[in-house]
């Protein structure tokens, strides 16, 4: 009975091609494409200047910290599975490492609740050596193959004195990764707080040292009035400053990134930190697999209903 | 259908193209002089019939893969022994030294790393747990929601390998770890394992603070007391009674201040590492409480199925088309 016409007719090849169709999606579901992956350790600054509000989000005036963890939020959803993402913060001299890197789509609802949680009160002492705090942290992360993303407003408190800042020229390219500046350039008031946690005001000049007086001065002491070099190494008039205010201390920053080795950027809305990974070499890259059947379908689609005609 | 699920939603408008073929059929029509003298017969019918649901079912089905159908995650609610856990780890600078005292010399372990190895295993050994993750020094560290993710458990307990932090201020290490039970619903048994080294005073307001939330929060609290040689210890008492207060023997008042809570409560006082092993395995031996947990069945792809049956469709309708008449 089979018809000898069968081959003439163009619906039957229709029919024939979406079966074919059929059978190249069974041997080739997928197509592989390269995917970067990375592998960061976040460490946040959650020093009292962190709390100066000159972030804007939803139109509300925000502190920076609470607009660091909002970006960082929209980097965990941003980086593509597989990645690793730690955390820690930073205050006093030092960066306490809250859980080292853990794979971000598996671990999401606890990454994310860890960004939630990050709170300026998880400060154990209150100064805020930023050189120091960046120094221990590249020592801790020598050999850890993560790369190191530093959030920072760049203000030391107490001011230091540039004579004795740490030596990075040993841990310089051990690490990759670089220093984010956050916060606005024009200075403003850090918000005040009382032992309840209850807001009261904000610091005002005579509340923090204007300026530092470990040590030696490193000006020409010819040029400091009142210079005595064992009584009064850094003159005899009152320090005024401004260290009461905070705004981000960009040419610090990049300067202690040129020392260390590290990149710099800075943090103005929320894609800039995922943009700036982006450009950033990734820790490796992995074969991710895209399911491409449903092209297979759309072509049967198209093939069954020509057959129609 | 609610658990049915879609990669692409939006695909599914495509289903549209599934009606097309209803009225009308892929048929070529042959001419014939008088239909009317054809006899009635049952089986074209049903063939024409076939010819209209075919196509058709095999674009609905195409179009159903395409979407990626697939049965969303579903959890199953099982009971199993186990416990909501809140591991409270005292990271204050002493931890660092090993169990004489002193900085470890080589082959010797600190305190810390001791904890650490054996909070590894127990989280491993407590398969079925939620188990939260904090630390203490000056202020209280949030470090892990409850969460059965070992891997990222396994992570935050590793980072405590970096040097200590500074000291021991054990009441917000104490309410924090209780305020990952507070305003939760109760759902099986719930622990604070305290790992510490030594204790503080707690000053009177948030000894009060305290009391009202071990009340509310109804924990069960084991304090695992890694204590140092030549240090005063839980259960010891005072030679001189002007040793016994507070600020002498803070590990004792601690242990009272516990103790007077009324809730179950159960201190280990371990002086070396294998101290430590056996009150945990004590502790894992306790801890059988039955806890109601969802096991999480991931989801299921349909997509492969509608394609094959869209594949059975599409076979059929060509072999149907194998039988066409034509002149």
């Amino acid at each position: 009975m089979p018809n000898p016409t069968f081959f003439r007719d163009f619906r039957a090849w229709c029919l024939i091609l979406s079966c074919i169709s059929f059978l190249a999606m069974q041997i080739y579901p997928r197509i592989s494409k390269e995917q970067p992956i990375y592998d960061l350790t976040l460490i946040v600054d959650i020093t009292r200047s962190m709390n100066a509000e000159d972030y804007r989000l939803n139109g509300q005036p925000v502190s920076r910290l609470e607009y660091v963890k909002h970006c960082l939020r929209e980097l965990l959803i941003s980086l593509p599975c597989q990645s690793k993402l730690g955390l820690g913060v930073f205050t006093e001299r030092r960066a306490a490492i809250l859980f080292t890197p853990i794979e971000v789509c598996s671990g999401f609802p606890e990454i994310n609740a860890s960004i939630a949680s990050l709170d300026w009160r998880m400060a154990w002492a209150a100064d805020s050596r930023i050189a120091h705090g960046l120094f221990n942290t590249l020592q801790e992360m020598t050999d850890k193959n993560s790369g190191l993303i530093f959030l920072t407003d760049g203000q030391e408190a107490p001011p230091i004195n540039p004579r004795y800042g740490p030596d990075f020229s040993s841990l310089k390219r051990q690490t990759s990764g670089f220093i984010v500046g956050v916060g606005g350039l024009q200075p403003v008031t850090i918000p005040k707080f009382n032992t309840l946690g209850q807001r009261i005001g904000v610091y005002g000049p005579d509340d923090v040292p204007q300026r530092t007086s470990f040590g030696e001065s490193d000006l020409n002491p010819e040029k400091i009035d009142g210079y005595d070099a064992r009584n009064a190494p850094f003159g005899r008039a009152a320090p005024v400053g401004e260290e009461h205010l905070s705004a981000l201390r960009e040419d610090y920053l990049k300067q202690l990134a040129t020392e260390s080795g590290l990149g710099y950027s800075r943090l103005t809305n929320a894609g800039d930190l995922a943009r700036a990974i982006g450009a950033s070499k990734p820790a490796r890259t992995t074969k991710q697999f895209e399911d491409i059947r449903k092209y297979y379908a759309a072509c049967i689609i198209v093939l069954l209903l020509a057959q129609l005609i | 259908m609610n658990d049915l699920g879609f990669e692409n939603p939006w695909l599914l408008s495509a289903l549209l193209l599934s009606l097309p073929p209803l009225w009308r059929s892929g048929v070529k029509p042959t001419r014939h002089a008088c239909l009317s003298l054809l006899p009635p017969d049952a089986l074209s019918g049903w063939l024409d019939w076939l010819l209209r649901i075919l196509p058709a079912a095999a674009i609905a089905l195409a179009t159903l893969g395409a979407a990626g159908m697939h049965l969303k995650q579903q959890k199953i609610a099982r009971l199993a022994h186990g416990a909501h856990m809140v591991i409270l780890l005292d990271r204050s600078k002493s931890m660092d030294n090993s169990f004489a005292g002193q900085t470890p010399s080589d082959g010797e372990q600190s305190k810390a790393s001791a904890a650490r190895s054996l909070l590894n295993k127990l989280v491993d050994q407590r398969r079925r747990d939620l188990i939260g993750f904090a630390a203490y020094s000056t202020s209280a560290l949030p470090i892990l929601p409850l969460t059965e993710n070992k891997q990222a458990l396994h992570a935050a307990i590793d980072a405590t390998a970096s040097p200590a932090l500074a000291y021991t201020n054990i009441s917000k290490g104490l309410a924090l770890a209780l305020a990952y039970f507070d305003q939760k619903p109760t759902a099986g048994s719930r622990i604070v394992l305290l790992v510490s080294d030594g204790a503080a005073v707690i000053d009177p307001d948030s000894e009060a603070a305290l009391r009202q939330l071990f009340k509310r929060t109804q924990v069960r609290l084991y304090w695992l007391f890694l204590r140092t040689e030549n240090n005063p210890g839980i259960f010891s008492t005072p030679e001189d009674n002007r040793d016994d207060n507070p600020q002498a023997m803070p590990e004792r008042y601690l242990h009272m201040f516990f103790t007077s809570l009324g809730i179950p409560y159960q201190a280990y006082e371990a002086e070396d590492a294998n101290a430590m092993r056996q009150a945990i395995a004590d502790f894992d031996r306790l801890e059988q409480f039955p806890l109601p947990y969802f096991e999480t069945i991931p989801r299921q792809d349909l997509s492969g199925v509608c394609f094959t049956a869209m594949s059975i469709s599409i076979s059929l309708l060509l072999g149907l088309k194998w039988l066409e008449g034509r002149k």
